[in-house]
């Protein structure tokens, strides 16, 4: 039996896990869920040793473990299928599968110990697959079996699952499913972190919920609640003390930006959405629903094949967003902000002066002193704690990173703005004052689409709410920000779409 | 938040004497005296500083050639092979051609921006490595420049030129005074102008620039056109100095165009540029080899030197990043 208590761990400027526990019993499938930011593949990294925890403990029959690394948690028996794909394509199946622990005779590979392993670990899995095949000819099912036995190849007893499904059709899912049972009826513990609420009742037994980095639910028994009960639980009710600025829309007032039937080169098919200035349009989704993606396709990022986008009525053909920006004064706040919303080693001022430089510049030539002025006066509108404008961007907290993140946009005058997950990794107080931010800068007249897969954010901001799932826009909803009933709504057009798509069969 | 000591300390303009620029300074100075007392004050007589300063002008300019690739994250392995193509060229556009001075100067600041130019269309259109491109664009431009005269040397070309790569004005070499107003107009270039910001931006994160708006395919372009502007500036600064030019000219150019910027503090990953740090670590390099040709040392040893202090000098960065990294 492993056992996680009270758990705590401390990101700079966040608090991602504050007293998170988990209790896995052999031979049950334990479901591990929360929303977005909720801590759970925190927990997952504490639990296999990538982080070390900064309070709380995990035992393993009652005796204490401490993990120098990742190894030592495979050691322990723990292993793990990470959301993010760690084979190497150039290598075989046997390979992979014990790459962490090649068996070697004299030095050499001993390359029949080693197939005879991989062998073992597939058999384990009741699935068929030649050890000699290079991972990179198998599709990603396959590879996602491959990984699973890697990891159950230091004889692990516990097996942890970061979203296995995410990438995989129904058929490939139901497939893994039976695997998971199988190992289940071995005596494995299996521990699977889903957003799909239907997966999880299907196979899992018992149930632990997240929310803002607390357990709210340990190891009940999963036939205990209803789907309903457990978003209640995953969403909370906490979120109505957010005081936000009063906004009218303007319904007369052409779309600031418009999209019609807009098909991309990545796959979006006859996407149609359209913000007004003043409001703020949420576009919920899944990750990997096609949000971002989209976003970059009407920046100009990414190919548009078919309909058009609009601006302020008249049709845009925005090529770069250097266009976006001059001509058409659209702003992209990203969600990865560390690798594209920031240069984290410039000072703040260049980060928000960025945008601006050619209107700044006298001559050809810009000051350090005018991209101070012009920093300082965005710190104080927008509350950016700095110390000064030349402190670099990757000093400040994630709150304040988001905020120059955003100024910059805010400095080129933009009145339409697309807003990715803006408060991804950032602490729950730090969220409430910038939705106060976001709320005004609609107020402000703005035209906002905010990308986000945290559900109260989007029930709390948004006006209207598109539902994104698979590449496709699957519902648009008037939001009335009643939590439960928008949250249920929301939760069951995503699920009745995967169900469309030959998704999960329940058992 | 509260702001740590440790992060004041790197903000800039602060503690001048913590940041890299200063110590290269320091060391420079005192080497520099010290090599004038190992020599008997020889160093200083006004023939041995005037040579010390006139062969400092092509490792500056070589060096600011290699560092604006440096800042968006680029390698420009043909910089040596250019600048002795240009040399040849406008030794060739003077002597054959019949081309006065000017043009034939002209000519080679063009040929060498064109040639840089084509590196970074190059880069942009094959989305091949920077590193590679320029490996392969260095042994053609190396051919290039011995099929202008084969393995014969050029001299005897204008008087004016030569003079001009002789002449003094305060006690200075013309041609250092150049080198000198070029780095002036490359931290001006990187200091102050918008283009000059986006090279930097574009070095210090391709990603978060081109989501602000600059193109990472235009900064790349434009570096790589600087860069062999500036080998044309190296070349016509090799003709007027040397007062002969063949085939072999450029060809022990390209490990100090790095060494320069590396000791001098620049980031091999871009983003980041120190004019200051690499003309004093240029200063420095000259230190080394005039120090071998006084005491008669086997210049094998001045190589292995140099390329021990690059490999010091990038050693130092990461450690430097990763002290920053855990102070944060």
């Amino acid at each position: 039996m492993l056992t996680a208590e009270n758990l705590v761990k401390t990101f700079p400027g966040v608090r991602a896990l504050d007293g998170a526990s988990l209790t896995l019993h052999p031979g049950s499938v334990h479901a591990l869920l929360g929303e977005n930011g909720a801590g759970k593949s925190t927990l997952v990294k504490l639990l296999t040793g990538v982080y070390r925890p900064d309070g709380g403990r995990i035992t393993q029959d009652g005796q204490e473990l401490h993990f120098g690394g990742p190894l030592d948690a495979q050691r322990a028996g723990i292993g793990v299928v990470h959301q993010e794909r760690n084979l190497i394509p150039a290598f075989t199946v046997a390979e992979n599968i014990v790459l962490h622990h090649l068996p070697s005779r004299a030095g050499w590979l001993d390359r029949r110990r080693m197939r005879a392993e991989a062998r073992r670990c597939l058999e384990l899995l009741e699935v068929e697959l030649d050890p000699d095949t290079p991972v990179a000819r198998l599709s990603v099912a396959q590879g996602q079996l491959v990984e699973i036995a890697k990891a159950l190849s230091l004889d692990s007893t516990v097996l942890l699952l970061d979203e296995p499904t995410a990438s995989l059709t129904g058929d490939e899912a139901d497939r893994l499913f039976t695997v998971v049972r199988r190992l289940r009826d071995s005596g494995h513990a299996v521990v699977l972190v889903s957003h799909k609420l239907e997966e999880v009742f299907a196979v899992a037994d018992t149930v632990t919920v997240l929310r803002d980095g607390r357990s709210v639910a340990e190891a009940a028994p999963l036939a205990d609640f209803t789907q309903g009960q457990i978003v209640d639980l995953m969403v909370g009710r906490a979120f109505a003390s957010v005081r936000l600025a009063e906004r009218t829309v303007d319904e007369q007032a052409p779309p600031a930006l418009q999209l019609k039937d807009v098909s991309t080169a990545l796959g979006h098919r006859e996407v149609s959405l359209a913000v007004r200035p003043g409001e703020i349009l949420g576009l919920y989704g899944l990750v990997g629903a096609g949000r971002s993606e989209l976003a970059k396709a009407v920046l100009g990022l990414e190919r548009i094949t078919g309909g058009t986008v609009e601006v302020h009525g008249r049709p845009a053909r925005i090529r770069s967003v250097g266009e976006a920006l001059h001509r058409h004064r659209l702003g992209y706040v990203t969600e990865d902000r560390k690798n594209e919303g920031l240069f984290l080693e410039q000072p703040v001022s260049r980060n928000i002066a960025v945008t601006v430089w050619r209107r700044l510049a006298r001559a050809g030539l810009v000051s350090d002193r005018r991209e101070r002025d012009l920093a300082e006066t965005y710190a104080q509108r927008l509350g950016i704690r700095i110390a000064t404008p030349r402190q670099p961007a990757g000093e400040l907290s994630g709150g304040n990173q988001q905020k120059v993140s955003l100024a910059k946009w805010l400095a080129a005058e933009c009145d339409i703005l697309i807003v990715d997950e803006p408060t991804v990794g950032i602490d729950v107080r730090t969220k409430a004052a910038f939705h106060e931010l976001i709320a005004g800068l609609a107020a402000d007249g703005l035209a906002l689409l905010l990308i986000s897969s945290d559900l109260p954010e989007t029930v709390v901001l948004a006006d209207r709410i598109a539902v994104m799932s698979d590449l496709r826009i699957v519902g648009e909803l008037d939001n009335d920000h009643d939590y439960q009933r928008m949250s249920q709504q929301i939760i069951r057009l995503i699920h009745a779409e995967t169900h469309v798509e030959g998704g999960v069969s329940a058992a | 938040m509260t702001l740590t000591a440790a992060s004041r300390a790197t903000l800039p303009g602060r503690h001048l004497w913590r940041t890299p620029e200063f110590t290269l300074g320091v060391i420079a100075v005192a080497g520099f005296l010290a090599l004038a007392v190992a020599t008997g004050g020889n160093l200083l007589s006004a023939g041995t500083l005037g040579a010390f300063f006139r062969f400092l002008a092509v490792p500056i300019v070589i060096g600011l050639s290699q560092m604006v690739v440096l800042a968006v994250g680029q390698m420009n392995l043909s910089v040596g092979a250019l600048t002795g193509f240009c040399a040849m060229a406008s030794a060739w556009l003077m002597l054959e051609a019949g081309l006065p001075a000017p043009l034939a100067v002209l000519a080679a600041l063009l040929l060498g921006l064109a040639v840089g130019v084509g590196n970074g269309a190059l880069v942009v259109l094959t989305r091949i490595n920077g590193f590679i491109v320029t490996l392969a664009t260095m042994t053609i431009i190396q051919g290039l420049r011995y099929g202008v005269n084969g393995p014969d040397t050029y001299q005897g070309y204008s008087a004016g030129l030569r003079e001009f790569g002789r002449a003094s004005i305060l006690g200075l070499p013309a041609v250092f005074l150049v080198a000198v107003a070029v780095a002036v107009l490359v931290a001006l270039f990187f200091g102050r102008t918008v283009t000059g910001r986006q090279l930097l931006a574009s070095g210090g994160s391709p990603f978060a620039a081109r989501l602000s708006g600059i193109s990472h395919d235009r900064s790349l372009i434009i570096a790589h056109g600087l860069s062999g502007l500036l080998a044309g500036v190296a070349a016509v600064l090799t003709v007027a100095a040397s007062g002969s030019v063949n085939a072999t000219i450029g060809d022990d150019l390209l490990l100090p165009s790095f060494a320069a910027p590396i000791i001098g503090g620049v980031a091999l990953a871009g983003g980041m540029v120190s004019v200051t740090g690499t003309l004093l670590a240029a200063f420095l390099i000259r230190l080394v080899d005039v120090m071998q040709a006084q005491f008669g040392i086997n210049p094998r040893w001045v190589d292995l030197i140099i390329g021990a202090v690059v490999l010091g000098a990038v050693l130092l960065g990461t450690v430097r990043a990763k002290l920053q990294e855990r102070s944060t």
